[in-house]
């Protein structure tokens, strides 16, 4: 079980080293785009970062890496997602207000509503995140899953519906069969998709942690005692 | 009061038996607990698999779902090895349910007993789990084979006796 802190920077390592592994192979690509750059400019503001300010974990080169992910990209969502869930978890342990730095975002402080709709992500997530109650406070125990670009993009697909199929993926992306079941396989493993063989045509893989946030769900503490891995 | 599904009836892939072992582990535990609440809140305790294939916990019309018998039968061993259910027969056609245990049970219609001030008192056990007056207890139309279970489990702890009587058996309180 990682403490918050550990957690968070764990989770950064493994942000990165994705966008890296994701720069390295389209490296012909890489270009600045204005809208990129707002994009990015948002989302660092929101979880507290400088882009300009050395030594402070994002060095430029991440950035161009960042722009290359785009808006919509799954893992970006799920590395914000974390993000904020640790900040607005750090407010809870420490009793102190933490501060997003405003850079085209105004400032704005983790209230006890980011906390709890942080912690409905979280709970929509499933991704083998648990939130366990301690007293009063929380502890996120996190068992992050192995994802790299291609699982990223088939979550993002099967977001519009909360499942996606074999024949819907290879539609979509113009894959060969062998790499989308190698994808479906690895969601399987990592607990994020299920099965279902009764769907009419081809199997459906279907993602829980999206079924639970089309039929939201509210947070119960009894229910969030309940989501130990 | 209506039956309250859990999400999971509604997700279509809970009706397919999970090809991961960690997600079928999850999947299992969440039947198991689904088919003994189902039980308890309609009070069987007696399963036939014929019926049981066909009954709404396992075949979900809406959503044009059903386990497979297979799958039936693997919460079911599931449910024994935990100690909810028991085979009556060797091709496990028919089986009882333990959505309570005996001793359970037993401490339910002990404190009853007690509450009344009936020790010391003879009952039969139609009148035990039949009668008017236990009509409103949770323990009433409870089947024989479990009210004996039951009762033996108090015997054990000295509360009550067993006793064969002309028309059947009753049971003296202590």
């Amino acid at each position: 079980m990682l403490s918050i802190d550990e957690c968070m920077s764990k989770q950064m390592k493994t942000f990165k080293y994705n966008l890296e592994e994701f720069a390295s192979k389209h490296k012909q690509e890489i270009h600045k785009s204005s809208q990129f750059r707002v994009q990015f400019q948002e989302m660092c503001a929101t979880i507290g970062v400088d882009p300009l300010a050395s030594g402070k974990g994002f060095c430029w080169q991440s950035q161009r890496l960042l722009e290359m992910l785009g808006v919509g990209d799954f893992y970006h969502k799920l590395g914000l997602q974390i993000i904020e869930v640790c900040l607005a978890l750090k407010h809870l342990h420490g009793g102190e207000r933490v501060h997003h730095q405003g850079r085209g975002k105004s400032a704005q402080d983790v209230s006890q509503d980011d906390l709890v709709r942080a912690i409905k992500k979280l709970k929509a997530m499933e991704n083998g995140f648990g939130v366990i109650s301690v007293g009063s406070s929380y502890l996120v125990q996190s068992v992050p899953a192995e994802l790299n670009m291609d699982h990223t993009v088939v979550l993002q697909l099967a977001e519009k519906k909360g499942y996606i199929s074999v024949s819907e993926i290879r539609e979509s992306l113009k894959w060969e069969r062998e790499r989308v079941c190698h994808v479906l396989e690895h969601l399987l493993k990592e607990g994020l998709a299920w099965l279902d063989s009764q769907a009419s045509g081809e199997p459906q893989y279907w993602l829980p942690a999206l079924f639970s946030e089309l039929t939201s769900l509210d947070v119960t503490p009894e229910e969030t005692n309940q989501m130990t891995p | 009061m209506s039956f309250e599904w859990p999400w999971q009836y509604n997700f279509p892939p809970f009706f397919t038996l999970q090809p991961n072992v960690d997600t079928r582990q999850k999947q299992l535990a969440a039947w198991c607990s689904l088919a003994l609440s189902y039980c308890r809140h309609h009070k069987l305790y007696t399963l036939g698999i014929m019926e049981v294939q066909e009954c709404p916990v396992f075949n979900h019309k809406n959503i044009d779902r059903k386990l497979s018998t297979e799958a039936i039968l693997i919460v079911f061993e599931e449910l024994r090895k935990k100690g909810n259910l028991e085979w009556l027969d060797k091709n496990k056609t028919q089986c009882l349910v333990m959505w309570r245990r005996p001793e359970e049970w037993g401490k339910l219609i002990y404190q009853w007993v007690s509450k009344n001030g009936m020790v010391n008192t003879v009952f039969t056990l139609y009148e035990l789990a039949n009668g008017d007056d236990t009509e409103s207890e949770e323990f009433h139309g409870l089947e024989e084979w479990m009210l004996i279970r039951s009762l033996q489990a108090l015997q054990t702890d000295g509360k009550a006796e067993v006793i064969t009587m002309d028309d059947g058996k009753g049971v003296k309180f202590f």
